[in-house]
């Protein structure tokens, strides 16, 4: 079954980028071009993912988005907004978002984030302590990582690092997502600090003998410890 | 948010409504002073002109005297009035200088006798025992000495009694006018101090404010309504930047979208779409960092929006960041941060100007500089440090560094990258939460600390 997205934009190109995002992910895309419109569709049937404007005819998105949830809607909600000054980007995530991209936007940031909307809905809640791919595994209640049996020292900042990672094993995940995920810092610092940080833990990884962060040219960084094991857990 | 007021408020406008009344009661002084001082002159002149028109009188009869029977006449009618207990001066010497009739016993020392007819003209003002005297003294015709007087004690009395009475309304005036002087300084003083009391409340942020009931139909109406027009002014131009700056993120970003949707749709020279995209991106982030600029100083000293966050942990955070990059980057990082600090701010905003600080002076450190990071509490403010040891600023460009698109002429020669935003940016936020921008002297690198009031 397909999931399905709904789109509520009112610039026509910036619709149809997103819907091309969306079909290349293999789901369904849905557009409504007004805040009304989109909150009809939004409530009237089962959304996945709604991708929501802000500075919309009829209103903000954002301040939509309670009467979305009141009409029952439990589709996760991504702003993709011109709004995209820091302060702007937290009463977002604040006010209920799920997440929350400002633009311009790159199509292959777009995809990373659906990605890991699509994921969220369908993951488990982990159940247990253990994160295993092949040789390398995470200890969530210990807070350690091991490969191949060995421990791997990491700082606490690495370990939140890596366990995102895990969640979106085999999806890129890139720069701006880590920042807002594991820094919680919502502005662009411009110079790739992120990359520090993912440099050290992938050489402590390799050091140890998992080349489990590969960098994605462009996009950002995968997390692939094992073709085999992708999702394995 | 504490208002930036000056400490020393009341006792300058204490002194302005002390000075105004002492000013006035000073000025009511003077004039009351000079207008007694010219009635003292009249009154004083108008006695000595009776006493003189008396002595007139008393020689006028000598004279007619004279005129019948010589000394003889002048002698008996001396004689006469000295018995009959004159209330004047009299004393007619013969030749020897022998007191012929008198009422005194000797010629007063130091009275010189001059001309010899009996007009009032030279007369003189002596100090006989403890009164003043008007004298005339004369030699008459064959060497008879002749002094006649009028006691000015009556003169002198009256006019120590008109000082006494000028002096006691001089002090009631003195009083009266400081009185006066007070009340009105003191309203004066009472209308602007509404005016100020409001100017102190839009200062703390409260941009609604007004004062409450009519304006009166005086000039301090008229200030209080000239002062609420331009609130309101300030009040529809902040709103209209807080809507400006949306609309302006809008319509920049919205081409911008477009134009970056279309570069990722391109395929080959991917290199040179990489180098567009991060234009663009530099560019959003140069917008961004203007939008943030005015909002945080449109919003400067406003406490709205504003919560309890854990500055500690802010920097901590930021600082694991940064710490990192500069340690890759062949720095010599450290921190010191005094933990469980609490201000009232915006936690994006603060971790915003504090990554711009450190990433600025990562930027222009080489390897082998120090890099340090301190929060610490000192007289009660929370000062939030970072020092570095690299190039500095340049003398020219200290007081300037945190003007927006300032930059120093060699980062553009040496090539590194930027806008001249970033310390502007770091001002705007530290003023947006009530802190202090400080540049402290240093001999070496650049030290930038933010003293922030503590929540």
């Amino acid at each position: 079954m397909t999931d399905r997205i709904l789109i509520v934009e009112d610039d026509a190109e910036t619709a149809a980028a997103v819907r091309a995002v969306v079909e290349e992910l293999g789901c369904a895309a849905t557009h409504a071009a007004t805040l009304d419109d989109g909150v009809a569709e939004a409530t009237g049937s089962d959304y996945k993912v709604i991708v929501l404007d802000r500075m919309l005819p009829g209103g903000d998105g954002v301040e939509a988005m309670a009467r979305i949830r009141a009409g029952g809607s439990r589709a996760l909600i991504l702003v993709l907004s011109a709004l995209g000054r820091a302060s702007q980007r937290v009463e977002g995530l604040e006010k209920g978002a799920d997440d929350y991209l400002p633009k311009p936007f790159e199509p292959e940031e777009l995809r990373a984030r659906l990605r890991a909307l699509l994921r969220r809905g369908t993951i488990q809640v982990l159940d247990n302590d253990l994160m295993a791919f092949g040789d390398l595994e995470i200890r969530l209640k210990a807070r350690t990582v091991h490969v191949k049996r060995a421990h791997v020292a990491v700082s606490p900042k690495e370990f939140e690092l890596i366990t995102f990672f895990a969640r979106n094993a085999g999806q890129v995940v890139t720069r701006m997502q880590l920042l807002e995920n594991v820094w919680h810092l919502h502005f662009d610092p411009g110079t790739n600090v992120v990359d520090v940080h993912v440099g050290r833990l992938r050489r402590k990884l390799e050091d140890a003998g998992s080349p489990a962060i590969q960098t994605a040219r462009g996009e950002g960084y995968v997390f692939a410890p094992l073709p085999l094991a992708g999702a394995g857990m | 948010m504490t208002a930036t007021r000056p400490e020393d408020e009341r006792p300058i406008k204490a002194r302005a409504t002390w000075r105004l009344a002492a000013g006035m009661a000073a000025a009511v002084a003077f004039l009351a002073l000079a207008a007694m001082a010219l009635q003292y002159r009249l009154i004083e002149d108008r006695l000595m002109q009776a006493q003189r028109a008396l002595l007139t009188a008393d020689l006028d009869g000598f004279a007619t005297l004279y005129d019948q029977r010589r000394i003889i006449a002048l002698r008996e009618a001396i004689e006469l009035r000295a018995a009959a207990g004159a209330e004047e001066m009299l004393l007619l010497l013969d030749r020897e200088g022998r007191v012929l009739a008198g009422t005194l016993d000797r010629w007063p020392g130091g009275l010189v006798a001059s001309g010899g007819g009996f007009i009032i003209d030279p007369a003189q003002v002596a100090v006989l025992g403890d009164a003043r005297w008007l004298v005339v003294a004369r030699e008459l015709p064959g060497g008879f000495p002749l002094l006649v007087g009028r006691s000015l004690q009556p003169v002198d009395d009256t006019l120590a009694a008109l000082r006494r009475g000028m002096l006691g309304l001089l002090a009631g005036v003195l009083v009266a006018a400081a009185g006066t002087g007070w009340l009105a300084a003191r309203w004066v003083m009472g209308r602007i101090g509404r005016v100020n009391a409001l100017a102190d409340r839009v200062a703390a942020g409260d941009l609604t404010a007004r004062l409450p009931g009519a304006r009166s139909a005086d000039e301090f109406g008229l200030l209080e309504a000239h002062v609420h027009t331009m609130l309101d002014r300030i009040e529809a131009l902040n709103h209209a930047t807080h809507h400006l700056s949306d609309t302006i993120a809008h319509e920049l970003r919205t081409p911008l979208n477009r134009m970056l949707q279309r570069l990722s749709q391109l395929k080959g020279n991917e290199d040179a779409v990489e180098a567009l995209k991060a234009e663009m991106r530099q560019t959003v982030r140069m917008f961004d960092a203007l939008l943030d600029i005015s909002r945080a100083e449109a919003d400067r000293g406003n406490g709205g929006g504003l919560v309890p966050v854990n500055l500690s942990a802010i920097a901590e955070e930021v600082w694991g960041l940064y710490e990192a990059v500069a340690d890759e980057k062949g720095l010599l990082p450290t921190a010191a941060i005094a933990g469980g600090l609490q201000v009232l701010g915006d936690r994006s905003l603060i971790a915003q100007g504090l990554a711009n600080l450190l990433d600025n002076a990562i930027k222009y450190c080489s390897a082998g500089d120090t890099l340090a990071l301190t929060l610490e509490t000192a007289g009660g403010r929370h000062i939030l440090r970072v020092a570095d040891s690299g190039p500095g600023l340049p003398p020219e460009m200290r007081d300037e560094a945190f003007e927006r698109f300032v930059r120093a002429d060699r980062d553009r020669a040496r090539g590194i990258r930027g806008h001249g935003l970033g310390l502007a940016l770091v001002r705007a936020i530290a003023a947006r939460h009530g802190a202090k921008l400080v540049l402290p002297d240093v001999a070496r690198g650049l030290t930038v600390e933010v003293h922030w009031p503590s929540a």
